[in-house]
């Protein structure tokens, strides 16, 4: 619980995915995510999982670190696969038994199901993975820029995210303070039924939040003796700068994009290639 | 000496309302006349619940007087559009660091003052090199301030403060959540920057200790000011002192007993090195 909160699960490396600008990081993962719900054919799949293990090596995070990311959803993927082999029909009878009846395209697309769900995850925790949060508030101020236009309150709400990140430490330690300090006075929390348990925990959130609030005003005072009036005429001392780096990995994300494009089966190559790719 | 500050005849309430709902004013400061010039090292100490520090979010405009007028460079702390101008001129460094934080990340930190004065990149990076100089921390620049000690984290405040460029600083009981090495380091920066660029230093506690060193110390109790002088003519009050609930420092203390066991050390010496010479003289 206490390790450094604020990197979130940031794995420190210098590696060529690491020392990418955020922004491009966050633009190509959106088209990984997008390729994902792409692909139909197995042949499609198999190229995202390459893709996506070339990015990995490149990232230098071990394979371990990023598939730790499944553990938090496996039930979830088996509950949905579950649902899709015994309630989709289409394609050839594999079982008939009693009430239960699979198909051929059941298991299918509960495997396409499985697929996707397991390569989100792992795509998008690699973005974790290899960007600090700092970096993230940062690329995602940065991109949504344009909403200004619209009167979107783009500085503050990056402003609210990097606020939260810097508080979390000090919140912890202070969560941290009130559990011993109501264990000192007896309060138990691992003891009695799920209920009690919540309950339990009713007099470590309520002086959490008074404190909270507590803090929020001094914070305010003092961000407001250090000038700030909102957006309006701050500059940024940060510097988002795009490197060589960052046109290779948009070139090798295009390329893959075009070639999981071609592997559709509607596409006009996939016409012309064995039946077998288009599963 | 400029007179930079100027408060005449404040007064400062807030409305507090009871369990019945009735509203009752709480007088904070009252009747203040004060002058800051510049380039002091001004100690303001009271017992809590003074005003004192009351008295300081006064000084940046945070507060505005009921009744009278606070004066920062000739402008008036009441009127809006000098908000931006008085709180460049005056930086102010509260007493938890961890609530004074607004970015993971030293330098962000830093740099938030600089940026909200829109200042361009370049000079941003100088100042936040120069700040973080100052106080003695630029090794930490790209770390995250929650591992620091608590000194260290004052530091880093106070260079946030900094970045500004002030002319004042007010640190508003910025020592009273520290150890005593923490308060040392804070103490020392703050002497530092008032002897060699010429700050005045507006330094709000409780500690005594902490007063020997100024030009000035004002004592207020109660929401009004009970003496204006130099720390000397301060500990000098002793009984004064005594019935507002301070407590003089150590080493005043400790010189009144030997000056009353007939020992000839002089009256109110404020530095334990000096006073040690002193008794070595005597032995």
């Amino acid at each position: 619980m206490f390790r450094d909160v604020t990197l979130g699960q940031y794995y420190p490396a210098d590696s060529f995915v690491h020392r990418m600008d955020a922004r491009v990081k966050l633009v190509l993962s959106t088209f990984y995510l997008i390729s994902i719900f792409y692909v139909q054919s197995f042949v499609g799949f198999g190229l995202v999982t390459l893709f996506l293990l070339t990015t990995i090596a490149f990232s230098r995070v071990p394979l371990r670190s990023v598939l730790r990311s499944i553990k938090g959803i496996a039930v979830l993927i088996i509950f949905m696969c579950i649902l899709n082999i015994f309630f989709f029909d289409g394609g050839e009878l594999l079982v008939d038994w009693w009430i239960i009846k699979i198909y051929l395209n059941g298991i299918l697309s509960a495997l396409r199901l499985m697929l996707r769900l397991v390569l989100l995850v792992l795509g998008t925790s690699l973005l974790t993975l290899t960007t600090t949060p700092v970096d993230l508030t940062h690329g995602i101020e940065s991109l949504c820029t344009p909403l200004k236009w619209i009167k979107f309150p783009v500085h503050e709400l990056a402003l609210i995210m990097s606020l939260a990140l810097s508080f979390i430490p000090t919140l912890i330690g202070e969560t941290d303070r009130i559990i011993k300090a109501q264990k000192a006075r007896c309060a138990s929390f691992d003891t009695g039924g799920l209920i009690a348990r919540a309950k339990a925990f009713v007099p470590i959130l309520i002086p959490l939040l008074v404190s909270s609030f507590r803090r929020a005003d001094e914070l305010a005072l003092a961000m407001n003796s250090r000038c700030y009036e909102g957006a309006t005429h701050r500059t940024q001392m940060r510097l988002m700068k795009l490197s060589i780096r960052d046109a290779i990995g948009t070139l090798v994300v295009i390329l893959f994009f075009t070639a999981v494009f071609l592997t559709r089966s509607d596409s006009i190559i996939a016409q012309h290639l064995p039946l077998w790719i288009k599963f | 000496m400029e007179k930079i500050i100027e408060i005449k005849n404040m007064t400062y309430y807030y409305k507090s309302f009871t369990d019945d709902g009735e509203s009752q004013d709480i007088y904070a400061c009252r009747d203040i006349n004060l002058d800051i010039y510049g380039g002091e090292f001004v100690a303001l100490v009271g017992h809590n619940g003074s005003g004192k520090s009351t008295l300081a979010k006064l000084l940046n405009a945070l507060l505005t007087p009921r009744i009278g007028s606070v004066t920062v460079f000739n402008m008036d702390t009441a009127d809006k559009d000098n908000l931006f101008d008085i709180r460049k001129s005056v930086g102010m460094v509260f007493q938890n660091p961890d609530n004074q934080m607004v970015a993971s990340i030293i330098e962000e930190d830093v740099a938030f003052g600089p940026e909200n004065l829109g200042l361009p990149r370049e000079e941003i990076v100088e100042r936040v090199n120069w700040a973080l100089n100052s106080v003695n921390m630029q090794q930490f620049a790209k770390r995250s301030p929650h591992r620091l000690s608590g000194g260290q984290k004052q530091r880093i405040a106070i260079a946030g403060a900094l970045a500004i460029k002030p002319q004042v600083l007010v640190l508003d009981e910025s020592t009273a959540m520290l150890d005593p090495q923490g308060r040392r380091e804070v103490l020392d920066i703050a002497h530092k920057l008032n002897k060699e660029h010429g700050m005045t230093i507006i330094l709000i506690t409780h500690f005594m200790e902490e007063v020997m060193e100024s030009d000035r110390v004002i004592v207020m109790n109660k929401g009004r000011i009970e003496m204006i002088d130099t720390p000397q003519a301060v500990f000098a009050q002793a009984d004064k002192l005594v019935s507002i609930d301070l407590a003089l420092p150590r080493v005043v203390q400790l010189g009144n007993m030997l000056l009353q066991a007939g020992l000839d050390v002089g009256e109110y010496c404020t530095d334990i090195d000096a006073l040690g010479d002193k008794l070595c003289q005597l032995l």
